[in-house]
């Protein structure tokens, strides 16, 4: 796999690609700039593609690059979770093949990860949610693999919390109340 | 964040060899703390891969697909045409792990044709063709008054420069070097009489030039950013064809103002954010403004030394 193949590729990524940057950026006209603009650099530097490297997670890279630059060209920090658009994400799983505790289990799960701090969350989203290696999401992240390691274990512990000391059924209405949907 | 609590996750997601689980199930036996964080990852272990995949999420745009179709299309076309690599482009620095940022190279022609694509929503880029036949003798005497009389490359140039923002060329070095060795080479290698004008007067701060092609001629990016607002690019295309004055109008929000002079054609093109452009181009096109690199060796020289 090098640069060659990444043309072919990346319609085929674009639903991840849109997904990641839509979670990260909480905005979807920020995700489909990030995303335009991390495919343009991409194609760009194609050539820099090693054959050892994960395109996916290439592109998760330069997709997260992206939006950092953008941000500080912008000044502003990160956005918290609840100040996303608000018709911008759903919570709720998909009702037509789950049953009512799997999605309300699922919708406490998203909701858990996206009130983490940003490096946490962030951290989570590519090795819980997009499957990379710490390797690859310390590359991704441009931080040492032991920072990806305390970012996620902090992460997982703040997760545990919320579902360690409460009924998830307890707690519904406080996520349903608190998330971003 | 302690070693030990690395070695817990790694316990809890049962990465350790057997020896190493005794030995940190006597340290949890041992310490509460330990005991408490292993509980705390152990309630972390949740399916959050398929949690997140039915996540409703807005689809992908349309606009969006087409235009990275477009991009990707518009690459392997290039691809194929000129081999796997671009030899104009430096050596290949290994990227895995180095950070993205770095300078914005200059942007090869596919890249300029792949915006044009995006922003006309794919597909016409495959026609530009065709559209050069229809679109090419109306050009010839016609004032450039409205969009639908656009010449092809002028209508490519608004397109890449609608993608452009000032995050584009905050990777931007400013070389004095390199863009003056760029204008050199596009006065000896490409014979074009370029100009670079200096419009700070305007309070537009040079920023780059950049070589690009436009259906395999060469086409000028001269890029300024104001003081505030989007970049504004001067494009430059040789053409020989009598001289044309100065016309302004607005194509997808964008201000182009157009003129031809001494066998070149110029394209302004921003959107105005307390630039006058019209104006502006009738003052280049009066040579009212001074130009930079105006001698390009000895202004190379100079800075070097």
């Amino acid at each position: 796999m090098n640069g060659a193949d990444l043309p072919g590729m990346l319609p085929d990524m674009l639903p991840r690609l849109w997904a990641f940057a839509l979670r990260i950026s909480g905005d979807r006209h920020d995700a489909e700039d990030l995303v335009q603009r991390a495919c343009v650099r991409a194609l760009e530097r194609a050539h820099q593609l090693q054959p050892d490297t994960s395109p996916l997670s290439w592109m998760f890279s330069i997709v997260h690059s992206t939006w950092i630059n953008e941000l500080r060209a912008r000044s502003v920090r990160k956005r918290s979770s609840m100040e996303w658009d608000d018709d911008f994400l759903e919570n709720l799983a998909d009702p037509l093949d789950k049953g009512p505790e799997t999605q309300l289990m699922h919708s406490q799960i998203i909701s858990a990860v996206e009130r983490l701090p940003e490096a946490q969350r962030v951290v989570m989203l590519l090795v819980a949610v997009e499957g990379l290696s710490y390797q690859e999401a310390a590359e991704v992240l441009e931080v040492p693999i032991g920072t990806v390691m305390s970012r996620l274990s902090r992460a997982r512990q703040a997760v545990g919390a919320l579902f360690s000391t409460h009924d998830p059924k307890a707690k519904a209405s406080v996520t349903r109340r608190d998330s971003i949907a | 964040m302690k070693t030990d609590d690395l070695l817990l996750m790694a316990y809890v997601d049962g990465e350790l060899a057997p020896n190493e689980c005794r030995e940190i199930e006597e340290h949890i036996r041992a310490c509460a703390d330990a005991a408490e964080i292993v509980a705390l990852l152990r309630a972390s272990r949740l399916d959050y891969k398929q949690a997140f995949a039915t996540q409703k999420l807005p689809p992908v745009p349309d606009s969006l697909t087409q235009k990275i179709e477009a991009m990707a299309r518009a690459h392997s076309n290039k691809s194929a045409a000129e081999g796997a690599n671009d030899s104009s482009i430096p050596t290949p620095v290994a990227i895995a792990a180095a950070p993205v940022r770095s300078r914005m190279r200059s942007v090869p022609t596919w890249l300029a044709a792949a915006c044009v694509a995006g922003a006309f929503c794919g597909g016409l880029f495959l026609r530009l063709g065709p559209l050069l036949k229809t679109g090419a003798p109306g050009s010839g005497s016609a004032v450039m008054a409205s969009a639908g009389n656009l010449s092809p490359w002028v209508a490519t140039a608004v397109g890449y420069q609608q993608l452009y923002t000032r995050e584009t060329l905050a990777y931007v070095e400013d070389n004095p070097h390199v863009s003056s060795k760029t204008v050199e080479d596009i006065r000896r290698d490409d014979g074009l009489a370029l100009r670079i004008p200096d419009l700070r007067s305007a309070g537009l701060t040079f920023k780059t030039v950049q070589r690009l092609r436009f259906n395999n001629k060469p086409l000028v990016q001269i890029v300024y950013q104001p003081e505030k607002g989007p970049p504004i690019a001067l494009c430059v295309m040789k053409d020989v064809k009598p001289d044309q004055a100065v016309a302004a109008q607005v194509v997808d929000s964008m201000h182009v103002v157009t003129w031809r002079q001494a066998e070149l054609s110029y394209a302004l093109i921003g959107k105005t954010e307390g630039v006058d452009l019209d104006a502006l181009g009738k003052r280049i096109s009066n040579r009212e403004v001074d130009q930079l690199f105006s001698n390009a060796t000895s202004v190379s020289m100079a800075q070097a030394g």
